[in-house]
């Protein structure tokens, strides 16, 4: 092992590939796609075959993946790299890419050989039709603090009755099935909480209002119902047996130290697209022939953004690194969403700014309206700037179990 | 493949050096801050280590080692001592500079001495600033004459490092006073040379244990083979210098960074308040946890450039042709950053204590006075963002605007 930064010919090729499908397929649909409130299935279909056949996890599903992959897919580094470049050309897409989605890792990490012979089998047939995982934690009443959650869920003999709602779900509507997390009793706090794999029409199981959202709107976003649904004991994840231990409430966490660099890794896209828009837009309209006092301070402002996006590109590579190595690295994980959010969202303010009085007219500067839009929700979900700074100060201070 | 873990041989060297910042700098940064410099027995344990010559060739005498070993031992000095780093013997900014602007002839005969025996007696430095910006042109006042066989050297030099203790110098004159930034020359005078004078060493904010003078040069004569041509590229090979030696104090700031972090969140761990320790309040836990970031950061960069350079282009991430733009950029980066977030280190440090921050029983008073003085070493931050932006808009570097002058910022060199 040493200090190095190269790839493979191969990674290498793959790289250069989705950069010229970004750049010359997606960039150039990415307004319609969020005027249309989504990507149309023909896409995504050619999509999951081209990514597919270059043997790429990000374009796949965008989360994780088998172990024994890393050789043929770069591993988690090798993810995050491509979801950067994807995430440049449409964020929404990466998003709306059919397979399990989010709803991977929990099967992936607690689910029995059964239940991902199951659960993940339905995705390998290309050519039926599309076909979606979801993940439903959150509630109207629990967002950050996810040991509030208020879904029950009974036994009753060979099934389990689940009732409670679920908001802001990714592709809720349209996915096969839904990892939805429940309570025995709320009392219990994280030992009482429940997986299970909910089934699309399942009866009792129904979906609420699609949300209109500020940005991503290419992206589905749903409410989830669920009303005495009675959901087989055979599809509560891990069996019994994972739930005597304090393993329930950690399947959910289990989730986000992969995905966390995932997420900062997008975000970067945006900000990137951001940051180069700003930089092509001074470039023909303020350094072209002139000294250069006269935009030293939006080259300055220039620098800052690129220095902050490049900061948190490195802190993204290490989680991923740390992943790829099996070291533990939720705090470094936490680390990279929280500055790369961060660092992202004010490439996508101040290169608004730059840009002046045009950067906020969408005739002229509709991309960069839109990424403005788009990268907001990337200091939200999957754990606020807060809430990672929670994870971090847990590995920071000595005995800090909460605040 | 991507990795940030260092070899098994970088690993020991950090373990030594570690070991010595932790034994032989740490407890005594107050002795050294006002002794107003590093004791001989140290300066000597230093040399033995390499850690005046870390980067000096093979061929001098040298490790010659890469820059990313440097800064990953750089990193463990300024975890012990940022000022250290400038007190120990060796060439210092001067090495670097005829590393970059020296043939291969000068380069061994210049650097061999400090591979010596006595090389922790030796300092060498680089007299670049000046106190006062020209109102008629730009460039220096001091001017470098070509007369018969040798170089005439007059005029002051300013905010030169360890200027009275060096012996030799590598001094930045006006050899083209019409050509402006593109009109310089690179000589090396010595402190025995007739017309070398040193200039009152200054008393300063930080790092007390370095030393911060100036150079006055009278009708100093320089012979030609002591002129650094620069290469193909003068220019080229000056910006190269500048950001290589700003990426090492980088290095040492990321030490900074983390000895700070760490005195402060044993602090916030140990001092009660309202009936806890104060870490478990989110205000300081929060602020803790943004500085654990700067110190990740830092450090990550601070590798990622100086692994840019030792690459070089075969090795380059981004293809053989962008190969010292992205290296350039990358250390641009990593040093406007570090300057940065070393003076968010010192502040927060001190915050964090309260009252007994500001007292000297305590080291952070010191990290933040330290931060403020490193930031205005070999580059500032402002220096590094116009030269990052001038690399990101693909605008030629023009030298007065990304290199630190008495028309813009001064930086200590």
């Amino acid at each position: 092992m040493t200090i190095e930064f190269s790839v493979s010919k191969r990674q290498l090729e793959m790289r250069e590939a989705i950069r010229g499908l970004t750049k010359n397929v997606i960039r150039p649909q990415s307004l319609a796609w969020d005027r249309a409130h989504g990507v149309p299935e023909d896409f995504l279909r050619n999509f999951a075959q081209l990514a597919t056949s270059m043997g790429s996890s990000a374009m796949r599903s965008g989360l994780g993946e088998e172990k024994g992959q890393q050789e043929k897919t770069g591993g988690n580094v090798g993810t995050i790299m491509a979801s950067e470049e994807i995430a440049w050309g449409d964020a929404g897409l990466l998003l709306c890419l059919p397979g399990p989605g989010l709803g991977g890792p929990p099967v992936r990490g607690s689910g029995t050989d059964e239940q991902k012979e199951r659960f993940f089998g339905i995705f390998k047939d290309m050519s039926g039709p599309l076909r979606w995982g979801a993940y439903g934690l959150t509630e109207p009443g629990a967002g950050s603090d996810v040991a509030g959650i208020r879904t029950s869920c009974r036994k009753d003999g060979d099934y389990w009755a689940l009732s409670g709602r679920k908001c802001y779900i990714t592709n809720g509507a349209r996915a096969s099935w839904t990892v939805i997390f429940a309570t025995i009793d709320p009392a219990l706090g994280r030992a009482g909480h429940r997986a299970f794999v909910v089934e699309k029409g399942t009866p009792g199981f129904s979906v609420g209002r699609i949300e209109e959202k500020m940005g991503l709107r290419a992206s589905e976003t749903a409410e989830l119902v669920l009303e005495d649904c009675r959901v087989p004991a055979a599809n509560l994840l891990g069996g019994e047996e994972k739930y005597q231990t304090k393993e329930g409430f950690m399947t959910a966490m289990k989730t986000f130290d992969n995905t966390r660099p995932i997420v900062a890794a997008m975000a970067l896209g945006i900000g990137r697209a951001a940051f180069e828009y700003a930089t092509d837009f001074v470039r023909s309209n303020y350094a072209l022939q002139r000294h250069t006092p006269r935009y030293a301070a939006i080259a300055e402002r220039l620098a800052r953004i690129g220095r902050n996006l490049h900061a948190a590109r490195m802190m993204t590579w290490r989680a991923a690194f740390m992943a790829d190595q099996g070291m533990p690295n939720a705090k470094e994980a936490s680390m990279s969403k929280a500055m790369g959010g961060q660092a992202a969202i004010r490439a996508c303010i101040e290169a608004i700014e730059v840009c002046g009085a045009e950067g906020t007219i969408a005739k002229d500067h509709q991309l960069l309206e839109k990424w403005f839009r788009d990268i907001k929700v990337y200091d939200i979900f999957e754990g606020t700037g807060q809430i990672q700074r929670i994870v971090i100060s847990k590995r920071i201070m000595t005995d800090l179990r909460a605040f | 493949m991507i990795s940030f873990e260092p070899s098994e041989d970088q690993k020991l060297m950090i373990e030594s050096v570690a070991a010595f910042a932790k034994s032989a700098l740490r407890p005594k940064i107050r002795d050294f801050e006002k002794a107003r410099q590093i004791p001989e027995a140290v300066r000597k344990q230093a040399h033995e280590l390499g850690l005046g010559t870390l980067l000096v060739p093979e061929a001098a005498g040298g490790p010659g080692l890469g820059l990313t070993t440097a800064v990953l031992l750089e990193e463990e000095v300024g975890a012990g001592d940022p000022a250290a780093a400038f007190g120990f013997g060796g060439p210092g900014a001067f090495g670097l500079a005829v590393l970059e602007l020296g043939d291969e002839a000068q380069r061994a005969r210049l650097l061999a001495p400090y591979a010596g025996a006595d090389g922790h007696s030796r300092f060498g430095a680089v007299a670049w600033g000046e106190p006062k910006a020209l109102a008629d042109r730009p460039g220096f006042a001091t001017t470098a004459t070509k007369k018969g066989d040798v170089w005439v050297l007059s005029g002051e030099k300013a905010y030169v490092v360890n200027a009275d203790r060096a012996g030799d110098y590598v001094v930045f004159a006006q050899v083209d006073a019409a050509a402006g930034w593109d009109g310089l020359g690179a000589f090396v005078v010595r402190r025995a040379d007739r017309g070398v004078s040193p200039t009152e060493r200054s008393t300063t904010l930080g790092l007390d244990a370095a030393s911060f003078g100036g150079l006055r040069l009278d009708g100093v004569e320089v012979k030609e083979e002591d002129r650094l041509a620069g290469g193909a590229d003068f220019g080229a090979a000056l910006v190269r210098f500048f950001a290589k030696q700003a990426l090492l104090v980088a290095a040492r700031e990321v030490g900074l960074c983390r000895a700070t972090f760490d005195v402060t969140r044993e602090y916030c761990d140990t001092r009660k308040a309202f009936g806890k320790p104060i870490g478990h309040f989110q205000a300081v836990a929060f602020t803790l946890a943004d500085r654990a970031m700067d110190v990740d950061a830092t450090h990550a960069m601070v590798v990622r450039a100086a692994a840019a350079w030792d690459a070089g282009p075969e090795g380059a991430l981004s293809g053989a042709a962008r190969w010292e733009r992205d290296a350039l950029l990358y250390t641009a980066y990593a040093v406007s950053y570090a300057h940065e977030a070393a003076m968010r280190c010192g502040d927060d440090g001190v915050q964090l204590h309260g009252g007994a921050g500001f007292m000297r029983d305590y080291p952070v008073e010191k990290a933040m006075r330290d931060a403020k003085q490193l930031a205005l070493c070999a580059m500032t931050a402002e220096h590094a963002d116009q030269l990052a932006a001038a690399l990101e808009l693909g605008q030629p570097l023009s030298l007065g605007l990304v290199l630190p002058t008495p028309e813009t910022q001064n930086a200590f060199v």
